[in-house]
């Protein structure tokens, strides 16, 4: 049954209908046409190997349910992620919102998780400027006070969108460099106690 | 009355009663025929000898493994070897829990605790060669079922112990070190077994954590080939753990287990749609697919090794991705997933959900569950139990009131309701008589209920004509103890003897003593 191996996992997250599975579809669209994934399986979960350098990574991209139904779930989806890419819809002001609180959710809970702020639908507000709700600048002065990487994207284009994944390959291929997996391994092992359930019963 | 009774039914038994060894107890058909004594002293024989047979057969795999080693490695790796090369004496040849056998180990770990400091206690707790017997010893064989149980257990645990020695032989000398790794490791397990869910889980994360470290560094593996040896010391370990570990004692996953079980049996009333599930169940591939997905998450209880486990997770998750993608027409994503797989539980009520949701948690090697595809769905299930135990209302965009009523079963989803808000529900007419079943659940609950009712008359009537039966034997009983009776009393009439004739005058000792008889006399008259 052994699936592909995997480096990282890459957590999507953000208000409904911004467009993380778009954005996740045409990453993987656009790169590997006959995957072994999209096919047969759709874009929940995909493991998209990365040339960085010498090195292939392979980052593991989990899509998350869109639902608001289900948005007091997604704590259990990025618990052990070493990135996530937080959206947010550069023509609608509650998706930053959202965004922010997701920001503050993941500073709370998964520290050694590098957040990556993604503004989509960049080619709506490119056609047509009056569209755009949230400032770039605004957006980046908000992504360094984090310390995150800010990107905008648009999945209809392909704006952005490998640079956005090239950027979290390469700083995962640093991180694991520097610490020497070492580190990473630990973090694993002791955050493990009763991981996924403890934390559904918390929110 | 009753005494006589009795006193037929143990007349009829007796010697069956009896211990079989014939020591003059009473026996007892749950110790299969023997008293408790011999019951005990049997079956410590038995788990004496199997014990036994695993050292004996592990002794054999190692040395066959060791001659493998010498062969394929010569002289020359004299240079490199420490300690290994010398057939030393075996752990499992050694009594467990002694210093010998994990000193290789101890040593490597030295080392690591001076790499990270924040280890240091569990490490130590871990390693440190426990001289405390297992006080347990006495309660743990009663929880044990039979010896022919165990020994069935043990006929897996004899393969998957062939198994992994078999991968192992291939890797030479680290196949070598993991043996002896492992098998250190599950002889310190077997003191631990008092300690609690989350202390086990780390003595058994530290381990995959330092060998894994150890493949990488010492022998320099890739990561996939350390994966995979890691996958096999996994289903090694954990076959033999099993049992001990899997909802142990110390935890309340047994009563998160039966909560969880009735929760989904509460909530038999939901409906496909409104979970907003993309899988038309008409389409037979479709239900195929949805009663594939619906087994193998029940049968992910039937596995031991967390892998496993995962393995039937996956599996079920994909027949999810199929029968959605055959209902849309187009892969399925994360939105439709996740409410398919919550459908999925809620019809399956898979046993034990809980139980092995923490055991995978607890003993499943980590980077598998926090990164690959496995781990996806894993998350997603625990996503889905959540989801079910904090369902209300409103996450079925239902009214409170609804879900009230439906919860308390005063109502039905299948009857029409005033707002209407499920459209599929008018068109009734066309699912068969099963789906109506399913998705009136009232009515199920009726038949299930008149089902037991009719059964439990049964059940009275073959009781009454039981008790008559009884009265009638009782009164038979007593008849042929009278005929009995008369029989002997025919058999052995009572005679009455007459006292022999003329005793007074034969023998009459005294009757010289006696007056002389009156003689009659005659008076002229
Ligand atoms: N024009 C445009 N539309 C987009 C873009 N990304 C997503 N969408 C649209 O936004 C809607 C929601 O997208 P989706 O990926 O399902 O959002 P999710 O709920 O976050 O997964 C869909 O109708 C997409 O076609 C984009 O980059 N440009
Ligand atoms: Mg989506």
């Amino acid at each position: 049954m052994s699936a592909m191996r995997v480096d990282t996992k890459v957590v999507m997250l953000g208000k409904e209908s911004v467009g993380k599975t778009s954005l996740v579809e045409r990453y993987v669209h656009h790169r590997f046409l006959v995957g072994p994934y999209q096919n047969t399986i759709g874009a929940a979960f995909v493991a998209k190997p990365i040339q960085v350098g010498e090195k292939v990574i392979t980052l593991g991209i989990w899509d998350t349910a869109g639902s608001e139904r289900y948005e007091a779930m997604s704590r259990i989806y990025y618990r052990g992620a070493r990135a996530a890419i937080v959206c947010y819809d550069l023509t609608d002001s509650s998706s930053f919102q959202r965004a922010r609180f997701w920001v503050k959710e993941l500073q709370n809970c998964e520290e050694h998780c590098k957040i990556y702020l993604c503004g989509t639908k960049n080619d709506l507000v490119q056609a047509d400027r009056s569209l755009r709700q949230i400032d770039f600048h605004d957006a980046q002065d908000f992504a360094e006070e984090i310390g995150a990487q800010h990107y905008e994207t648009s999945s209809k284009t392909g704006n952005n969108v490998d640079e956005l994944f090239q950027k979290v390959a390469e700083d995962y291929n640093d991180s694991a460099f520097q610490c020497m997996a070492d580190e990473a391994a630990v973090d694993l092992g002791q955050k493990k106690d009763s991981y996924f359930y403890t934390c559904c019963h918390n929110n | 009355m009753s005494q006589r009774t009795e006193r037929r039914g143990i007349h009829v038994d007796q010697s069956e009663l009896l211990c079989k060894k014939g020591c003059g107890y009473y026996g007892n058909a749950a110790w299969q025929g023997l008293c408790s004594k011999c019951w005990r002293e049997e079956y410590q024989r038995a788990r004496q000898k199997q014990i036994q047979e695993d050292w004996a057969l592990a002794e054999k795999l190692q040395r066959e493994e060791e001659v493998a080693y010498a062969s394929s490695q010569g002289p020359q790796s004299q240079s490199q070897s420490q300690s290994q090369s010398q057939p030393q004496p075996l752990a499992q040849s050694t009594p467990p829990h002694g210093h010998a056998s994990l000193a290789p180990f101890s040593k490597f770990e030295e080392k690591k605790t001076n790499e990270k400091m924040r280890k240091v206690t569990t490490v130590k707790k871990f390693f440190s060669p426990s001289t405390r017997m297992a006080p347990k010893k006495e309660s743990q064989e009663g929880k044990t079922p039979s010896p022919s149980i165990s020994r069935q257990t043990s006929m897996e645990t004899d393969r998957v112990s062939k198994d992994f020695l078999e991968f192992l032989k291939n890797l030479q000398r680290p196949g070598r070190e993991i043996h002896k790794q492992c098998r250190a490791f599950i002889e310190s397990m077997a003191n631990k077994k008092d300690l609690g869910a989350d202390e086990l889980s780390e003595c058994v994360q530290d381990f995959y954590q330092n060998l894994s470290d150890r493949l990488m560094s010492h022998f320099k593996g890739s990561s996939e080939s350390v994966e995979r040896v890691m996958d096999q010391v996994e289903k090694y370990i954990m076959t033999r753990l099993y049992k001990s570990v899997f909802c142990p004692e110390t935890t309340d996953d047994e009563k998160k287990d039966l909560a969880t079980q009735h929760r989904i049996r509460a909530l038999h009333w939901v409906t496909i749609e409104m979970l907003c599930v993309s899988m038309d169940e008409e389409i037979p591939e479709v239900s195929d697919n949805v009663v594939k997905a619906i087994t193998d998450v029940i049968e992910m209880d039937s596995k031991r090794v967390p892998r496993d486990k995962l393995a039937c997770i996956t599996q079920c998750s994909k027949h999810i991705f199929t029968a959605i993608k055959i209902t849309k027409n187009e892969p399925a994503s994360a939105d439709d997933f996740l409410p398919a797989l919550i459908y999925i539980v809620l019809k399956a009520n898979p046993p034990r959900l809980q139980s092995n949701i923490q055991y995978i948690t607890r003993f499943c090697n980590p980077s598998r569950l926090m990164t690959g595809e496995d781990g996806y769905y894993f998350t997603n299930l625990c996503c889905a139990v959540a989801f079910i135990e904090k369902l209300d209302g409103q996450s079925l965009n239902l009214s409170t009131e609804e879900f009230e009523r439906y919860m308390s079963g005063q109502a039905s989803p299948r009857r029409p309701t005033d707002d209407g808000s499920w459209p599929l529900e008018v068109d009734g007419s066309a699912s068969s008589s099963t789906t109506t079943a399913a998705v009136n659940p009232v009515l199920a609950q009726l038949h299930h209920n008149l089902e037991l009712l009719s059964s439990l008359n049964i059940r009275q009537d073959r009781l009454a004509e039981a008790a008559q039966g009884l009265q009638a034997e009782l009164a038979s009983w007593e008849e042929g103890v009278q005929r009995e009776v008369q029989d002997i009393l025919e058999r052995y009439p009572l005679e009455i003897r007459p006292p022999p004739e003329s005793a007074i005058d034969t023998e009459n000792a005294e009757s010289d003593r006696l007056p002389p008889p009156l003689t009659p006399q005659v008076f002229a008259g």
